[in-house]
């Protein structure tokens, strides 16, 4: 995870905390601890300071508690459901609870599965780093040379990713069909004679989209990165004598790692999973995992089957990542 | 505060790049509207003719007002509901002296990077098998899920930003802790629950997948938009009604964007 | 991650008067705006009958005697398949009326959620054709379970113009390959592979031996290079067919219908082989929260009104004799219907009932297929 929790965490530290929902019982030691931070000086571990600290943990949690029964309700529960489902097979309409590891064994055996999963995680990689790489002078433009209107950039960038997911797609049909805009201003200039088939159904469609549609979700981890960087580095570095380049390839660019790695996540996972825009724009060859996964839970009513898929393909993309954080890692040093 | 001089100038290039990117962002969506106005039934160029006919129609179709109410039910609920969840859960995680917070705030993190579809069928297989018939709770649920990262990343930094000394001082003038977060945090905090309210609203009006698999009979407007999608006659007045829900949810996550970082002064976008 | 950072990307500042009184403002508005609508049509929908169909038809058009009687049309619920559906209903869901197809009664049946018909209670059902529901397997004791509605063909619509015909019309017009990479396909196994099974030569009694799946899955094998697209959606097969980009399709007769009123140069073939004919109509829940309602939700789908939409609007047959009177011989031939549907019935393939083993090796051999394997 991500440095933003570390530096919470050190701020928090140091901080005395004075709970606006304390009960009036605590305020007569919040005044003494309070004055005695103004000195800048930490309390004593006393006991009343052991008492509050661990009261404050307490409410913390307790705060934090009713949100945590959902998610764990919604999170946990599910996906223990999905574990075991996983393991179980199919006998006409009805389940059969008896423990196999049939689904996993057709993965690994048919080689539909691994092709199709494969064929996700290319997808999903190349959209996003496309989208990344494309994102990032935007989001440096807009750190960096950006003063007065900063916010309004923020938002104009952001506001197509709250589009109607379903509409994007079929947008881009729009675009890239056969009498689609590309294909007739192609023609319009006299570059093509006869419209191309080649843009819609296929994966080049199909990343095309995904690219564009999360878009937003990429620039702004960059943009966050980028304009957390301390400025009198840069300074510095120019006052010894540093070209741009240089700065930027020692400093800026190091520095914002972080935030392309936050953006390379947040698009590359949900991406992985994606059914709709390759079901729309795809064709034959564009066909993703969550399409198969989506026919288990639907015509071909294999709940186990689909499980056990999904769990595979959160593997996998696990996987991926893992492999990916584990690149910058080494790129970094 | 005086910015530093090496990036005073004005770089051409990269206000170009950018500009064309944020034209690259548009132009798709932009044909939404402007196919809502064709007048022949298929989407292609040259355009047939110009009407507003599409729209009048989509007055006289009674299941798309129904859609609208549905998405509007579930999204005002799963609003109010993620954003009351969030704000405690946001106010712990910047405040307290948490053991187990950076855990914690991965796993309420966690429906942001789990595939939709992989969530979607997993509520759906609990939900089945505890006999719970599918319905409009069922796809509200699965949106406060959703939702929920979103409330808490936007109400996270208000309560880290929020000036702490006033609470202090309202605490040190003798009020209680209700009365402290009535008057003096939530005054504070309030761009950020209004901006969740919008943007979580936002997401459950427009979110597909969950709705895909956990609604019932009433169909929220994406699903009803998907099940029309096999049905060419009544496509361009989907046309119209996308076209329609597309302003209203600009003019929404404009607003909520613009609360969200309202107040800011261009020093503390600049240092932080 | 610092995802709570990203999103928010935002830092804090004071809040202005102003500012407070603005958000104040926006929160008003959300929250006056959203309850009203919200409120209305919450009393009038939860007295209909709920109507569990495909999109396309939960339109009021088919509901003008429902309408007459109860001043609202029922309430909709739309799916995109019958396997889709009968997922969902079987997970809990309950409908009054549901739109499956004759094929599928036996494994509907098998769920346990239906009741018979009582048709008594039906005022068009003397005028329902009885070939289209009177087999053993949809009767029970004189009642049946699904009331026929529509019915119609999975043939072939193709540009007259841009596709030149060797010979008679056939299923080999879709395994072309001069037009390779021009032809569609309806994705649903349901259409996709019962079609295939006509074209391989196999007799749709016999879809369920071994060798039938050989020899179907070598055909479809052998089509899928030449496939644009493989979609359940109308739209998009009709858009691309107008479009040019498709010359042939698999589709349903509405797909015929709708291009020509557009003006596109479409035929619906009558393939020598013969057409895949399917017949589709109305279960009734066993749980049926509004009984009377939903008898009269099936009343008025087979009622003389709904007919009439039905053929004429979508080009698919009706279930009711009467709704054939205003038009004519040629018209009907054209949308591969007839005045007097049992011929239809005996010359085409008809969709014979499966077993549940058999509609999921089918529908797993047909993804395989699709994604190339």
């Amino acid at each position: 995870m991500g440095s933003a929790d570390e530096q919470h965490l050190g701020t928090d530290q140091g901080r005395i905390l004075i709970h606006p929902l304390a009960p009036p019982l605590d305020q007569e030691q919040a005044i003494t601890l309070s004055s005695s931070n103004s000195l800048g000086t930490l309390p004593a571990p006393t006991a009343s300071g052991r008492f509050l600290h661990r009261h404050e943990t307490l409410r913390g949690y307790l705060l934090l508690s009713p949100t945590l029964i959902v998610l764990a309700l919604a999170i946990l529960i599910p996906f223990g459901l999905l574990f075991t489902m996983s393991f179980w097979s199919m006998s006409g309409y009805d389940m059969v609870r008896t423990p196999t590891l049939g689904n996993y064994a057709a993965i690994l055996e048919q080689p539909m599965y691994g092709a199709l999963l494969s064929r996700s995680l290319m997808v999903a990689a190349i959209a996003t780093g496309v989208t990344v790489i494309l994102s990032y002078p935007v989001a440096y433009y807009v750190a960096f040379h950006v003063y007065r209107h900063k916010m309004l950039w923020i938002i104009l960038l952001t506001l197509p990713f709250w589009t109607s997911y379903l509409l994007r797609i079929f947008a881009w049909r729009v675009v890239l069909g056969y009498e689609g805009a590309l294909n007739s201003s192609l023609m319009g200039l006299g570059l093509i004679e006869a419209p191309l088939q080649a843009f819609l159904y296929s994966k080049t469609a199909v990343t095309i989209a995904l690219a564009h549609a999360w878009a937003a979700f990429a620039i702004l981890p960059i943009y966050v990165s980028l304009e957390k960087i301390d400025k009198s580095y840069l300074e510095a570095a120019a006052d010894l004598g540093d070209t741009p380049a240089r700065r930027f390839w020692r400093i800026t660019l190091p520095l914002s790692l972080p935030g392309v790695v936050s953006a390379f996540f947040l698009m590359f996972i949900p991406t992985v999973g994606d059914y709709v825009t390759p079901a729309m724009l795809g064709g034959p060859d564009g066909m993703m995992i969550g399409n198969l996964i989506q026919a288990q839970f639907g015509p071909i009513n294999n709940w186990p089957m689909g499980a056990a898929l999904s769990l595979v393909m959160l593997m996998a993309v696990a996987v991926a990542g893992a492999v990916f954080l584990l690149l910058t890692r080494l790129v970094r040093r | 505060m005086a910015e530093p001089q090496i990036f005073n100038r004005h770089n051409r290039t990269l206000a170009a790049y950018a500009i064309g990117f944020a034209v690259f962002l548009y132009v798709p969506i932009l044909f939404i509207p402007l196919f809502s106005l064709n007048s022949g039934l298929y989407q292609r160029f040259p355009m047939d003719g110009i009407t507003l006919g599409w729209y009048a129609q989509l007055f006289t179709r009674g299941p798309v007002f129904d859609a609208l109410q549905n998405s509007l039910q579930v999204g005002l609920s799963v609003a109010l509901l993620s954003t009351v969840l969030a704000v405690p859960a946001a106010k712990a995680l910047s405040r307290a002296v948490l053991p187990g917070k950076r855990p914690i705030t991965g796993f309420v993190m966690l429906p942001l990077v789990v595939p939709g579809l992989v969530f979607g069928v997993a509520l759906l297989v609990v939900i089945s098998r505890l006999g719970v018939p599918l319905s409009l709770y069922t796809v509200a649920l699965g949106h406060v899920v959703v939702c929920l990262p979103f409330a808490i990343s936007i109400l996270l930094p208000r309560f880290e930003g929020a000036n702490r000394s006033l609470e202090e001082a309202s605490a040190d003038l003798g009020e209680n802790g209700w009365w402290t977060f009535w008057r003096v945090t939530f005054p504070n905090i309030l761009p950020g629950v209004v901006a969740s309210l919008l943007l979580t609203f936002t997401v459950s009006f427009d979110e597909f997948i969950m709705a895909f698999f956990l609604s019932g009979t009433d169909a929220t407007l994406p699903m009803y938009i998907w099940t029309q999608l096999r049905f060419p006659q009544s496509f361009p007045s989907l046309l119209a009604l996308s076209s329609l829900i597309l302003v209203a949810s600009f003019a929404l996550v404009f607003l909520s964007l613009w609360f969200a970082r309202m107040g800011r002064t261009d020093t503390s976008l600049v240092s932080r | 991650m610092d995802v709570q950072d990203q999103i928010g990307a935002m830092k804090e500042g004071k809040l202005s008067r102003r500012a407070f009184n603005r958000s104040l403002f926006a929160l008003g508005i959300t929250t006056v705006m959203v309850p009203l609508p919200a409120r209305r049509a919450m009393a009038a929908a939860e007295d209909q009958a709920t109507y569990f169909t495909w999109g396309g038809f939960d339109i009021p058009d088919y509901f003008v005697e429902y309408q007459a009687k109860h001043g609202e049309v029922p309430n909709f619920a739309a799916f995109g398949g019958t396997e889709e559906a009968l997922v969902k209903l079987r997970s809990g869901f309950v409908a009054d009326v549901v739109h499956p197809c004759l094929s599928g009664v036996p494994r509907w049946v098998d769920s346990g959620l239906f009741q018979p018909i009582d048709t008594s209670r039906l005022s068009n059902w003397p005028d329902v054709i009885p070939e289209l529901y009177n087999v053993d397997f949809n009767m029970k004791d004189g009642k049946p379970w699904l009331a026929p509605f529509d019915w119609g063909q999975t043939s072939i619509t193709y540009r007259t113009d841009l596709f030149e015909v060797k010979g008679e019309e056939s299923w080999d017009m879709l395994w072309d390959p001069r037009y390779a990479g021009k032809l569609g396909l309806l994705s649903s196994g349901g259409d996709a592979w019962w079609c295939g099974a006509i074209k391989a030569g196999v007799p749709l009694s016999q879809i369920d031996s071994e060798e039938a799946f050989q020899k179907i899955s070598a055909a479809m094998r052998e089509q899928r290079p030449l496939i644009r697209t493989y979609t359940d959606d109308t739209t998009t097969l009709n858009q691309a067919i107008a479009a040019g980009e498709l010359v042939a399709a698999m589709t349903w007769n509405s797909s015929a219908v709708e291009l020509k009123a557009q003006g596109v140069p479409v035929k619906f073939a009558q393939p020598k082989e013969g057409a895949l004919t399917w017949v589709c109509g109305v279960m009734l829940h066993k749980d049926a929260p509004h009984l009377d309602r939903a008898y009269d939700v099936i009343d008025s789908l087979i009622s003389v009104p709904s007919g009439v939409f039905n053929i004429g609007s979508y080009g698919y047959g009706h279930s009711n004799r009467k709704a054939f009177d205003g038009f004519d011989d040629a018209t009907l031939k054209g949308l591969g219907l007839s005045k007097n549907p049992v011929e239809i019935l005996q010359a085409g393939h008809f969709q014979t009932p499966q077993t549940a083993e058999w509609e999921a090796r089918m529908n797993s051999t047909w993804e395989q297929i699709k994604a190339g394997f």
